[in-house]
């Protein structure tokens, strides 16, 4: 797995601010305000530089608000009611409109499902990342495309210089996640959320994408939130996992306790729909599901 | 692959070429066929109706209606492209000089018109797009349904009376040619031309309004908003520039509406701009003076709605792999 947190003894006394603490989600509920229900119901979680933190669960469990609302970007009507959310020792809920704009891109930065269809179809991609290092990071326009070229060249994509020039429709589904990644990582953030970002993505081009998602971790230090509804995605590179269910956190806890020794029936029966339909069992060594997947890690 | 940008602007003006010529070329046709089937000749016009068939046919053989059909069309078709509209049957005046000074009237007027109805209908548009759902976007859904329904000639006559007669801020009648000043210009051209531009107002901004707010609804705007970037520039860069699509579709289809327009403004406003010129013309049969006036009606809108092509398809390059 990816380093593991470096934890003072000290520190341990005054978790609270711990400095290392990029994220902090104390008991964070979501209400919506237009039906009059709560869409999550208390999550909890802590968020180190370097470290990977995995959130599971499927469809509708509230994955993917918790992202929004730890961006700043929940849909209208919809609120953090309860609990807090800090990013880098900052109260969210303190933040202004403006506070937020600084922060994104600058301390958090999030790649999303869909890549295509995050980025304008009518700007080059070359051109969106240059935006970005121009209007954000003061570079000019020259040193701005120059970086935005390195940027690309980072994470991996062929011909840096030509996919500057080219627009979404002509680029695949694994390219624009690469693109929206280099985007992502260009201020230099501290943590990134990548929400469902291989879902959409054919079999060997997830594992392309994990793989970056891993080296950049390391490389730049990134505290990393991996939302998947996909158990395997999670095991490759995550130090923690968080399993949702309905808005509710079901367990918590090291990854491979997790994995290995599923306390509550709702984690079990992930585990067991995975050794079940899983390619492992085909291959016919369910004995241990996760050594592939570490080794995955080590490519 | 690789597609230069000279390759995407050439492939931009290429296409609406290629659809220009034949829409010119139908067009002219058919309006030489309408000329051709209305039976109209010079000879009534200059004779009167006691005229002997031999003084008819004397007269229009001068004129060269004796010839067959397909000759004088191609005859016709060629004078075009040497900007010769031919000369009126009712007082033998190069059709194309008398157009011209009449055609700087009218466009003055639907140019000033169109200035109005991009700028009134985008600030309409962007404001009830940008208050959204309150009560701002219903106020301006409900001014421009209602001056989409008012006729120019209400609107014009209602201007007349209260800016013209009742304040005594603008004349009521005539036209200034701008080398006399831009001022005295304008101050006769303001009230047709807000006259005309009502329903172009309307059309944008409701085009405009419903563009803007499924445009923000696009993932790609929450993208521009975790990058970082400020709300300013996303609505400039990321919403406007992919919203405004049917809004300037509108306008390539308007702009007939403004020059057809004319014919009832220039009426009321006692401009003698082409409108005026037209309907005088097919009063009197004056067969090449009415070819003469759609000859120009199809190249200034085939003209209008190929600049808006050319802009549609720079602005969102992905629109242009359609058609």
């Amino acid at each position: 797995m990816t380093q593991a947190p470096v934890v003072t003894p000290a520190a341990e006394t005054v978790a609270e601010t711990h400095p290392e603490d990029v994220l902090v989600l104390e008991d964070v509920r979501i209400h919506d305000d237009l039906s009059d229900t709560e869409l999550v119901h208390g999550v909890s979680l802590r968020l180190r530089r370097g470290q990977v933190v995995g959130i599971v669960g499927e469809s509708g469990s509230g994955k993917s608000l918790t992202c929004r609302a730890v961006l700043g970007i929940l849909p209208e009507l919809i609120e953090v009611s309860g609990g807090s959310i800090t990013l880098l020792g900052r109260d969210a809920a303190t933040l202004t409109r403006r506070d937020w704009t600084a922060l994104r891109g600058a301390a958090i930065g999030a790649v999303f499902q869909d890549p295509a269809s995050y980025l304008n179809p009518s700007i080059t991609v070359g051109k969106q990342l240059q935006e970005v290092l121009r209007v954000r990071g003061g570079l000019s326009r020259k040193d701005a495309h120059r970086r935005a070229v390195e940027l690309f060249d980072s994470v991996h994509l062929r011909d840096p210089e030509q996919v500057y020039r080219q627009y979404v429709h002509e680029l695949s589904g694994g390219m624009l996640q690469r693109v929206l990644i280099a985007i992502a990582i260009s201020l230099d953030p501290d943590i990134l959320i990548a929400d469902e970002a291989t879902t959409a993505l054919d079999a060997t081009v997830q594992a392309e994408i994990l793989d970056l998602l891993a080296e950049l971790t390391e490389r730049l230090g990134l505290a990393l939130v991996l939302v998947s509804h996909d158990l395997a995605v999670v095991a490759q590179l995550c130090d923690e996992v968080l399993v949702l269910r309905d808005g509710h956190v079901v367990e918590q806890g090291p990854t491979a306790r997790i994995l290995h020794d599923p306390q509550e029936a709702y984690t079990r029966l992930l585990v067991a729909e995975h050794e079940q339909y899983g390619l492992e069992r085909y291959l016919g060594t369910t004995a241990d599901a996760v050594l592939p997947t570490e080794e995955l890690n080590r490519v | 692959m690789r597609r230069s940008r000279g390759r995407r602007l050439a492939v931009s003006i290429g296409k609406p070429l290629a659809v220009f010529v034949p829409v010119f070329l139908l067009g002219t046709f058919f309006t030489f066929l309408l000329g051709h089937l209305s039976g109209r000749s010079p000879a009534y016009i200059q004779l009167g109706d006691a005229a002997t068939p031999e003084a008819v046919a004397a007269v229009e053989h001068e004129w060269g209606l004796d010839r067959p059909f397909g000759v004088q069309y191609v005859d016709w078709l060629g004078d075009i492209f040497r900007f010769d509209l031919g000369e009126s049957w009712f007082n033998g005046h190069s059709v194309a000089e008398v157009l011209l000074d009449r055609a700087v009237i009218t466009l003055s007027a639907a140019g000033v018109a169109l200035v109005i109805g991009v700028v009134a209908g985008f600030a309409l548009g962007a404001l009830a797009a940008r208050f959204h759902a309150t009560w701002v976007d219903r106020a301006v859904t409900g001014f421009t349904t209602t001056i989409s329904v008012l006729p120019p000639f209400v609107v014009g006559i209602a201007l007349v009376a209260v800016f013209a007669v009742s304040l005594d801020l603008l004349p009521a009648a005539g036209y200034v040619p701008i080398e006399a000043g831009l001022g005295p210009w304008l101050s006769h051209l303001i009230l047709p031309a807000i006259a005309l531009s009502f329903d172009t107002v309307a059309d944008v901004a409701r085009q405009l309004r419903d563009g803007l707010v499924s445009t923000k609804r696009e993932n790609y705007v929450t993208g521009a908003l975790v990058r970082g970037l400020g709300p300013r520039r996303i609505f400039f860069v990321h919403v406007l520039r992919n919203g405004v699509g049917p809004a300037l579709a509108v306008l390539g289809l308007k702009f007939p509406a403004l020059l057809g327009g004319a014919v009832v403004t220039e009426a009321i406003f006692g401009l003698s701009g082409y409108g005026v010129f037209a309907t005088q013309a097919a009063i009197r049969g004056d067969v090449p003076a009415v070819q003469g006036v759609l000859v120009v009606s199809v190249v200034l809108v085939v003209l209008f709605n190929l600049v808006v092509n050319v802009v549609l398809n720079r602005l969102a390059p992905a629109a242009a792999r359609g058609v």
